[in-house]
């Protein structure tokens, strides 16, 4: 029974659709199959979904119903269907990972963790998201697959590597994404199409059943079009999982309950030095979120550039390891500029990769003593707002730099030590602008807090695409 | 945390200042280049034999940026392995 006119699926928020789905206003099966038509009219567009998981989320949609009928409680995200970057297993499957080797691999046994736990929320997996090859990527773009297109301007780069969730939430084709950031793959994108993305603590969401790309880095996290919506994503895949070993012996903490409680009593500053802002709408975007929450004080993070160097080193040399096999046998078949930098990180001496592992402690006792004086730290998510696909280089103050590589120039210094961090997006014109809110780790109920509170206050907000 | 002790900060010599400039020299580099392919038994085509040495001379350069950066002999690496 199709009965979904009272809520417009593409633009409502996962809270609300699973609100009518609750009351019984909508089914779960009307709802799934409206995101599937809106997928089919309008994902080719974006270039969103490499495979969409029609037959199972129908099916699921199904169950959910008849849980409903036989007068079972429904779970928090009953019928809110959702979607995953390629990296993330699905049954029955082959997980690409954006690259074209991997179409050889077999299919997934199981889903991943974190898809499991969204299901067993309620909502309902609809497909697979384009990526950047392997995630070494800021752009969105792919060789192989194509590239996301960002739905606020085609020509655009939605950001990567999660260019595809960025591009399925942003455009209206699901609420809800999951993606994975190792330095910067959530917040780049997030910031470029105008979305919320949470890269939670390093630990806190288990990455089994995911592709790797760098181990001592890889974080996996939600996007969506509200700081709720983004919040009940993360409650509902939070909690150990023996299936990851760097996942935390830590109990779920949930924060949806929390996000009303103000942020009068936190201690905010805005990062200075590296971070300040040399274009005018980072300067805009970082000067309207520090003005609402009253945050006057610049705070220096220490050697922030010199992490930025250490994180580049690792990814190189830990991705160039991970690949090792493949660019023995296959390297042709790999986009050139990924392959060429795969190789290069495998050759990087590990006397200096295990210097760049000890500095990272270094720096991350450096910058845990902030926290001692602040509750969050603001800082840009990106140096420019989105530049054109295939866009080479852009303008950060009066240096020309390589788009591709520099991207993550913000985020990088964050995950590196893997604290929390909720990219907001400011609602510039003509396009959004990405800003990060960090805080201590396991302190993700801080930065959601002030998320919410920037939302509520007109701060920020995703926009909606004229399309 | 301890934090860095003078004695970490002397052993910033000239010596590893003069290693990080060699490192860079194009002519090291080629020869890492060669010298890691073949012992990674890893094929370079000559085509991306280009790409891979800038990338190479890249992160080298970056590298050193942290290398040179004092810490003291008990620093621990980032990752613990927990038995």
């Amino acid at each position: 029974m199709h009965e979904a006119k009272a809520i417009d699926v593409a633009w409502s928020t996962a809270a609300d659709i699973a609100a009518a789905v609750a009351a019984g206003r909508s089914t779960a099966e009307s709802i799934v199959a409206a995101a599937l038509a809106r997928i089919r009219e309008r994902g080719p567009q974006f270039n969103a979904f490499t495979v969409v998981t029609e037959e199972r989320a129908l099916a699921r949609a199904r169950a959910l119903d008849e849980a409903r009928a036989r007068r079972d409680a429904l779970p928090p995200l009953a019928g809110v269907p959702f979607a995953v970057k390629n990296l993330f297993d699905i049954a029955g499957l082959t997980t690409l990972a954006g690259a074209k080797i991997n179409r050889d691999a077999p299919p997934a046994k199981r889903d991943a963790t974190i898809i499991r736990r969204l299901e067993a929320a309620g909502a309902v997996l609809v497909g697979a998201l384009n990526m950047g090859e392997y995630a070494y990527d800021f752009t969105g773009e792919n060789m192989h697959y194509g590239p996301s297109h960002n739905p606020h301007d085609l020509r655009r780069m939605t950001g990567g590597s999660s260019g595809g969730s960025a591009a399925a939430v942003a455009g209206g084709l699901v609420p809800l994404a999951l993606g994975s950031d190792t330095n910067g793959s959530i917040r780049v994108p997030a910031s470029l199409s105008g979305l919320f993305g949470l890269k939670p603590t390093f630990g806190r969401l288990s990455r089994a059943g995911t592709f790797p790309f760098v181990a001592s880095l890889d974080h996996t996290g939600p996007l969506a079009r509200t700081t709720r919506d983004l919040t009940l994503a993360y409650d509902a895949t939070q909690g150990y999982d023996p299936d990851d070993p760097v996942c935390a012996e830590r109990p779920a903490q949930p924060v949806v309950a929390l996000l009303d409680r103000g942020v009068e009593n936190l201690r905010v500053a805005v990062a200075g030095g590296y971070f300040k802002g040399r274009t005018a709408e980072v300067v805009n975007a970082v000067d309207r979120v520090a003005a609402a929450l009253g945050a006057d004080r610049e705070i220096e993070i220490p050697e922030a550039e010199r992490a930025r160097a250490a994180a580049f080193v690792i990814t190189a040399s830990e991705g160039g390891s991970l690949h090792l096999p493949r660019l023995r046998t296959r390297a042709r078949d790999f986009d050139p500029a990924v392959r060429d930098r795969l190789i290069a990180g495998a050759m990087v001496p590990a006397s200096l990769v295990m210097k760049a592992q000890k500095f990272r402690r270094w720096y991350r006792g450096e910058v845990l003593k902030l926290f001692a004086e602040v509750d969050a730290i603001v800082a840009p998510a990106t140096p420019c707002t989105a530049p054109l696909i295939g866009q080479q280089t852009f303008m950060f103050g009066d240096t020309e730099l390589p788009v591709r590589a520099n991207l993550g120039i913000y985020t990088q210094p964050i995950s590196f030590i893997g604290l929390p961090v909720a990219a907001v997006p400011v609602p510039l014109e003509p396009l959004a602008m990405g800003v990060q809110i960090i805080a201590a780790p396991w302190r993700e109920d801080i930065v959601l807090r002030i998320a919410h509170a920037l939302e509520m206050k007109g701060v920020v907000a995703a926009p909606r695409p004229q399309i | 945390m301890k934090r860095r002790s003078n004695t970490a900060r002397k052993a910033r010599s000239p010596a590893r200042s003069a290693s990080s400039a060699k490192r860079g020299k194009p002519d090291a580099i080629d020869a890492l280049v060669t010298a890691s392919a073949q012992a990674l038994a890893l094929p370079i085509d000559p085509a991306w034999r280009g790409g891979v040495r800038f990338n190479l001379q890249l992160l080298l350069m970056v590298a050193g940026r942290v290398d040179e950066f004092p810490l003291p002999d008990d620093a621990e690496p980032a990752p613990v392995f927990h038995a």
